[in-house]
């Protein structure tokens, strides 16, 4: 005997087997129909006793194992049932013929046999015969059960004759020596009158009798002819045969104590077909009490006359722990054998299942080590595979789960090992997917996430590796594919720099032919393997949503601030607000990202790879609202340090936008990575609002662009600098062309101004514009262009210092602190390198000469298309950097009295501190000659003021302001008169530039006084002032009355004429 | 004279493994992996005992054909496995009962380092608080595999 049956158990002593089997051309599918029909009929309850037969079918069994049927009677083929097509009558003789070869197969042992013809009808069909069936059809054949329950009876009967003839034996008959194929030749010239030989076949017929009795369901008697048999085979050390019935006790006693089967599935079924539990657990009684009932049958048995004094015993039957010793002894005995190793090797499988049931692993771990050491003789491939696959499942059975991975792995090395032709790579990845639970290894990406790995990560990734193989080779780069990015994905940590070289390279060659997707892959097992996202490929640290640029940003109509309150409460602040917002992971980003504009979010990533990872089509996830992504590519160095990337896209409509994650392509694998499944990841958040769509204005202007950034303390940024070099006193356009760059039509604009607060004072507006040319050309449509103008008018202080010009007296002689105190010397501008030389005066000195800067924002606010509707604006800030030459100063001031006191001399001392020509004029005067660093004295003939005369604007807001402040603004107003009175002129001819110069600061009170006119008037109770600056305001006459200065007393005359 | 090392968590995965021939290292991480099994059960066995009469020794866990596997358990469940090549006759149970005594004074060692956080791998290339603690373990299980005891 060669083959053994792994699955065979305890219980499969107490069957009958019977082989089905096809004759002539049967198709597979109807044999296994009409198989699976015969094989529902396993149990028969004999008739006219209480008897239970059980069957045990096979539709293949090696002749060769039926030629041990002696030693053990379940091994021995007792029936034999044959199916067969047969259409024809014609054919009917040929195939009857086969039928008998087939018998002859087994016929040394079999009982009876029976014939299933299929499709034959008419005469023939007609005959009654015993041992032939006709059917018309595989459909038509309900009497297939009966037919075998008939069947079944008639082995029962034989069964039964053979059980009472051996029974009943007289002593003095020999009894024959029964005996197992490989002991016959050893028996040849054996002296068969010896006692020893008598007791041998004796011991050996006693055991046989005790197999037919536990096959015919008298488990009671086969259990005192095992004892019995034991006894007798000891004392002659016929080992194989006392083995044989050591263990026909142990099988006898395992279906006393277990009969709920120990053979697992097989072993249900047969518990539910019998009986209720309890019957089944005194299923020992029927046969026990009809050996009481009959107990002439044993009295006349002629072997051992005394077994009624057996049957007193109740302890016939083993104890649980008795049968594992038996067990052990048995296999003990067999193992004397070479020849018998399958027997030995199916005890053993055997004795596991009953200590799989008693829950004794250690002990079953060790019948199953010793099965691993039987040696049978050269066995085929897939008799190893069988052999390592059953293994498994019995380490399985015992709960040793690492040991039964360990051989299933082995089996399924041995489907594809190099002596097999057609290597089984199938079988292989399948068993292969088997082992996982073992290694305690799960596909699913996600079990990794959390922590650290924790495992036998050399042996999981062994078995990983020889996933993607076999994958391969079975030719599903798909799954190889899944398997490779799994490894790579979970075992990182632990692959050394060379291995991660050569995984990646094999994925990278996987994946040009099948690139690895996202997509759940079933395999047919109905395993599901998820997809699997490189989150460690790069690794990504932190996310965050980046607010547009300042100039890009959104901002909502101040009239609506209502409604943009961002909490409903009446309190400003509220701790319970403050909390929930910190508690709440996906809180909402306190800015907004706007329809149809480039929206940005900021990834650090790293590369914990040796070698450059490229990264491509790397893109955001997102929900809530439809969004373009733009994908991007990235290549990272080696194991590099924390890299910004930043992953752009396109909010296509409004709403709440949700970041989920991203999506990458590293090494032909695509992977959708979502930010709740990585581990250690930081986020400021990931959900924002969409608001809708905004035009975008561009602005360019005719000035160059300014190095200088103004850092304003508002926090707002600028977008554009700008910068222009200006003389004192000079005015330049600035031309500002406004483009709508975006794709919605720009309604609305408004523009404001801000001078940075400077140190210098300014006289008269710095930044004027006309806004109402440009809206004339709204809607700005995408595309289009608008200008813009403002004109920049520098006009800074005049005077070199604020406090020179003190004293001032009549005779123009006046006490300056000025170096200059000649007009006509020519002086070399002070550079810093001439201070040692002149130290007290070099820090004056540097503050005419000193560059003074002037700085200002432009804000255009703007906004229109359906944003405009919501209520949003986006704000434009165009920064001015004004850096302002002195052109000329006024080093002194002083005043002469003219011939009339209605008029004086205004004397000016004018220095030319640029390094040209320029000339000087005043109202219409002649304009007056300075060169580089001159300085000379002009002198105007002005009437004089009467300050009064000004509208007193601001004593309107008298109320409000302080004393000091009014007085100030009344000196400004004084001063713009005289200024405008004045209107003096520069000009540099080479540089074709001109400005005005004013000499509003410079005036102080004493100047001030004297251009004053006094405030009584002699000569007729009034006086005629002509206005003779103003462009023919002749008109007018001022009469003083008592004090001019005493506003109640003013009165407006009459036309000047009029009074004369 | 062990030829492999294994210290095993509570949770069954390896703190710590070192095998002499490193040349086929994998067949004794299978080794040690399989001899697990065993430990399961030992100790399953042995939970009911009272906790201070625990033997904390498990004795031989399996026989291959050419080495044999010790095991061996702490109270909180940390497993060490030896593994002897079974041609060393000399070696008694009593000798490998002391070897398993010295490497859990060794592993205690490591445990006790204010840097090793339990569950750890065993490993010098660690951060430096841990390291000197390791490479004293390292080399203890070194002289284990070096000397025949």
């Amino acid at each position: 005997m060669s083959v053994p049956d792994y699955m065979q158990c305890a219980e499969d002593h107490q069957t009958l087997l019977v082989v089905v089997q096809p004759v002539g051309i049967v198709s597979e599918e109807n044999f296994f129909r009409i198989y699976k029909r015969i094989c529902s009929v396993s149990q028969i309850s004999v008739r006219d006793s209480q008897r239970v037969l059980y069957i045990r079918y096979r539709h293949h069994y090696p002749p060769e194992n039926n030629e041990w049927g002696d030693f053990q009677t379940h091994r021995k083929v007792v029936g034999l049932i044959t199916i067969t097509d047969c259409f024809s009558a014609k054919d009917w003789p040929q195939t009857f013929e086969k039928f008998h070869v087939q018998k002859e197969i087994y016929g040394s042992t079999l009982y009876d046999s029976r014939l299933f013809v299929f499709g034959l009808q008419g005469e023939i069909a007609e005959q009654p015969r015993p041992d032939v069936a006709f059917y018309p059809s595989y459909e038509d054949c309900e009497t297939v059960e009966k037919r075998i329950e008939d069947f079944i009876e008639s082995l029962f009967i034989v069964l039964e004759s053979k059980r009472l003839d051996r029974a009943t034996d007289k002593s003095g008959d020999k009894i024959p020596l029964l005996c197992v194929p490989f002991e016959k030749k050893d028996f040849v010239g054996l002296d068969t009158d010896s006692r020893h030989y008598k007791k041998r076949c004796q011991g050996r017929m006693r055991k046989h009798v005790g197999d037919l009795c536990l096959q015919a369901g008298m488990l009671q008697d086969s259990l005192v002819h095992y004892h019995m048999s034991v006894e007798l085979l000891r004392s002659v050390n016929d080992f194989l045969w006392l083995g044989a019935a050591l263990e026909g006790l142990c099988s006898a006693s395992v279906i006393y104590h277990y009969p709920g089967g120990t053979g697992g599935k097989s072993g249900a079924r047969r518990f539910q077909g019998s009986s209720l539990p309890a019957e089944a657990a005194n299923r020992h009684r029927p046969g026990a009490q009809e050996v009481l009932i009959d107990p002439g049958a044993l009295t006349t048995n002629g072997i051992n006359p005394d077994t009624s004094t057996e049957i007193g015993r109740a302890k016939n039957c083993l104890s649980p722990e008795d049968i594992i010793d038996k067990y052990k002894e048995a296999i003990s005995y067999y193992s004397k054998y070479k020849n018998a190793g399958v027997i030995e090797l199916e005890a053993c499988v055997k004795a596991v299942r009953v200590l799989a049931i008693q829950k004794r692993s250690m002990e079953a771990s060790e019948f199953l080590q010793n099965a691993v050491y039987i040696n049978l003789r050269q066995l085929s491939e897939e008799e190893k595979i069988q052999r390592y696959s059953i293994l498994s499942e019995l380490y399985e059975l015992i709960g040793f789960h690492r040991k039964s991975a360990f051989f299933k792995r082995v089996a399924a090395m041995q489907c594809v090992a190099p002596s097999i032709v057609e290597p089984g790579w199938r079988a292989c990845y399948k068993l292969l997917l088997e082992t996982l639970p073992g290694y305690s290894l799960s596909l699913d990406p996600k079990d990794f996430n959390r922590g650290t790995h924790r495992g036998w990560a050399a042996v999981q990734m062994r078995l990983l590796h020889e996933l993607v193989y076999a994958s391969r080779r079975m030719g599903n780069p798909a799954l190889s594919v899944r398997h490779l990015s799994f490894l790579l994905q979970t075992m990182l940590d632990f692959l050394s720099d060379q291995e991660k070289k050569d995984v990646t390279q094999s994925l990278e060659n996987y994946t040009s032919k099948c690139p690895g997707t996202m997509e759940l892959i079933t395999l047919p097992g109905g395993l599901i393997l998820p997809p699997v996202p490189f989150t460690k490929l790069p690794i990504v640290r932190r996310v965050k949503l980046l607010n547009l640029p300042a100039s890009l940003r959104p901002h909502k109509m101040k009239s609506l601030l209502g409604q943009n309150m961002s909490t409903k409460s009446p309190f400003i602040y509220s701790p319970i607000i403050a909390h929930n917002r910190g508690e709440e992971r996906n809180k909402k980003i306190d800015f907004q990202w706007v329809q149809g504009d480039v929206c940005e979010v900021q990834l650090m990533v790293y590369n914990p790879m040796p070698f450059e990872l490229r990264v491509e089509n790397m893109g955001l996830l997102t929900s809530g609202v439809e969004f373009e992504c733009l994908p991007a590519a990235l290549s990272l160095p080696a194991e590099s340090g924390l890299y910004p990337v930043t992953l752009v896209g396109v909010p296509q409509t409004t709403g709440t936008i949700t970041v989920n994650g991203y999506h990458t392509t590293v090494f032909g694998v695509f992977s959708d990575c979502l930010l709740d499944n990585l581990p250690g990841i930081k986020t400021s958040g990931s959900t924002v609002e969409v608001i809708p769509a905004l035009p975008r204005l561009q602005i360019s202007t005719s000035l160059p662009r300014s190095a200088h950034s103004l850092q304003p303390s508002s926090g707002d940024e600028i977008s554009t600098n700008v910068s222009v070099q200006l003389y004192n006193g000079e005015t330049q356009q600035l031309i500002i062309k406004l483009e709508n760059i975006g794709i919605e039509p720009l309604e609305n604009l408004e523009v404001t101004s801000k001078v940075l607060t400077t140190k210098e004072k300014l006289y008269g507006d710095f930044l004027s514009w006309k806004l109402e040319e440009t809206l004339a050309q709204f809607p700005l449509l995408p595309g289009k262009v608008a200008t813009f103008t403002v004109n920049i008018k520098v006009k800074l202080d005049f005077s070199c210092q604020e406090n020179l010009l003190q004293d001032l007296s009549d005779d123009g002689i006046s006490v300056s602190g000025f170096p200059l105190s000649s007009p006509f010397r020519q002086v070399i501008r002070p550079r810093v390198e001439s201070k040692p030389v002149n130290p007290p005066e070099s820090s004056k000195a540097g503050d005419y000469s000193h560059v003074k800067t002037l700085e200002a924002i432009l804000n255009f606010k703007y906004s229109g298309g359906p944003g405009h509707i919501e209520g949003y604006y986006r704000n434009l800030s165009l920064g001015l950097h004004v850096e302002v030459e002195p052109s000329v100063f006024f080093t002194r001031v002083s005043t002469l009295p003219a011939t009339s006191t209605r008029q004086c001399h205004l004397l000016l001392d004018v220095f030319n501190s640029t390094e040209h020509e320029l000339t000087v004029s005043a109202r219409s005067n002649e304009e007056l000659i300075l060169h580089a660093g001159e300085c000379q004295r002009m002198a105007i003939q002005v009437d004089k003021f009467n300050f009064e005369s000004i509208p007193e604007s601001p004593g309107e807001k008298g109320q409000f302001a302080n004393p000091k402040k009014l007085e100030e603004e009344r000196q400004e107003a004084r001063g713009l008169e005289i200024n405008s009175k004045l209107d003096i002129h520069w000009r540099i001819p080479s540089l074709k530039r001109s400005g005005e110069a004013s000499v509003e600061g410079l005036l102080n009170q004493l100047v001030l006084e004297h251009l004053q006119l006094a405030p009584l008037q002699w000569g007729g109770c009034g006086s005629l002032i002509f206005d003779e600056h103003g462009s023919g305001s002749r008109h007018f006459m001022v009469m003083r009355l008592v004090d001019s200065r005493f506003k109640g007393l003013e009165e407006r005359g009459e036309p000047a004429h009029g009074n004369k | 004279m062990a030829v492999c090392v294994a210290v095993i968590a509570k949770e069954n995965y390896p703190l710590y493994i070192r095998s002499t021939p490193t040349e086929n290292e994998l067949k004794f991480h299978y080794m040690v992996h399989t001899s697990l099994d065993v430990v399961d059960e030992k100790v399953s066995a042995m939970g009911k005992a009272l906790v201070d009469q625990r033997e904390l020794y498990l004795g031989l866990l399996y026989p291959t054909e050419d080495y044999k596997v010790y095991g061996y358990v702490t109270n909180s469940k940390v497993k060490f496995v030896m593994v002897v090549d079974s041609s060393n006759t000399a070696l008694r149970d009593n000798e490998i009962r002391s070897m398993f005594r010295k490497l859990h004074n060794s592993y205690t060692d490591v445990m006790c380092n204010p840097f090793y956080n339990p569950g750890d791998r065993i490993q010098s290339s660690g951060n430096l608080g841990i390291s000197l603690s390791c490479r004293a373990f390292d080399t203890m299980v070194t002289s284990m595999m070096i000397q025949v005891c």
